[in-house]
């Protein structure tokens, strides 16, 4: 399982999953075209990782702008061969207290950002046959939860588009799945914690018989998945919970 | 935004049969649960810019602890 010479474009690579699973394909001999809006969280690796490393500085929240980006990457180092799609907001809200403009935000971030970069991609100019693309769902794009209207609806609409991506792109061997996480200690599960009491974090951290994962936990499941290894999986969404949807 | 204002406003949202007062126990009313809070969270969020957590939700209890907890400098 080696995704050495690759080249992958990764979103929220400045903390979390996307940050780990960053590092972990820079460390193996890929070329990574990291996108967050963040950009002082990724100077370390930048300064680490200058020859492999392309980064651009996007708002995933606004509608979708990459100038020429996806071109120059492309242009430097060879088309792509899979990116993985992390960036994402987690949010409580309740379906009272949505208005159009909330709603479009998080939708720009959970998943119309993720169909616009998958388009541009996934284009035949733009990456190589048998590529692999993986998108992070959720455990709650199945299940539900009161108070993450908005949230479980992003993350389900990833899974309808990865299995009609998955049958549109099977004719040049492009596989498309998403993988489900259960809660994993992120700066974004850190941020949900300090909202909820106690008994209740400690709820949570119960409904997962394996205990919360950890982004070490996540980051091999996607390299597996961007690997030939996994060449005859597609259109699949694999959950990697600690147990939390089989209780 | 005018207290009168903010305890109208938390009326509507929070979907309430009774009128609220400044006396009024949030956590007296037959509506108040899980969902409230996060309505109430939501909207205090939203229009003062203050982030209550689950430890702010337990202190209050009347509207008028809600407003203090809010600061009361954050109102006309």
């Amino acid at each position: 399982m080696i995704n050495s010479n690759k080249n992958y474009l990764i979103t929220g690579c400045s903390s979390g999953i996307g940050k780990a699973l960053t590092l972990s394909l820079l460390n193996s001999g890929s070329n990574v075209f990291g996108i967050s809006r963040d950009n002082l969280k990724v100077q370390e690796i930048i300064e680490e990782y200058p020859d492999n490393f392309f980064f651009k500085s996007v708002d995933l929240g606004a509608p979708l702008d990459l100038g020429n980006a996806v071109e120059e990457f492309v242009a430097k180092y060879g088309k792509f061969n899979g990116m993985v799609y992390c960036a994402g907001k987690e949010e409580t809200l309740p379906l009272s207290m949505y208005t159009p403009a909330k709603l479009a935000e998080l939708f720009n971030i959970n998943f119309n950002s993720l169909f616009e970069i998958f388009r541009l991609v996934s284009r035949k100019k733009s990456c190589e046959d048998m590529s692999s693309f993986v998108f992070l769902s959720s455990v709650m794009g199945e299940l539900g939860q009161a108070g993450k209207t908005g949230y479980c609806a992003t993350k389900a609409a990833i899974l309808g588009l990865v299995k009609a991506a998955a049958l549109e792109f099977s004719s040049r061997k492009i596989r498309v799945n998403a993988i489900s996480p259960g809660i994993v200690d992120t700066p974004m599960a850190q941020q949900l914690f300090t909202l909820i009491d106690d008994s209740n974090k400690q709820a949570i951290i119960d409904m997962h018989p394996l205990g919360i994962g950890k982004t070490e936990d996540i980051v091999p499941l996607i390299t597996f998945l961007l690997s030939d290894d996994s060449r005859w999986i597609t259109g699949q969404n694999i959950k990697i919970d600690g147990g939390y949807s089989v209780k | 935004m005018t207290k009168e204002k903010f305890i109208a406003d938390l009326q509507e949202q929070l979907e309430l049969a009774s009128a609220l007062t400044a006396d009024t126990n949030i956590k007296e009313l037959e509506e108040w649960d899980s969902m409230g809070a996060m309505v109430l969270i939501a909207y205090v969020n939203e229009n003062f810019g203050v982030g209550l957590n689950a430890q702010d939700i337990k202190e209050i209890s009347t509207i008028k602890s809600l407003i203090e907890k809010i600061g009361v400098d954050k109102f006309d």
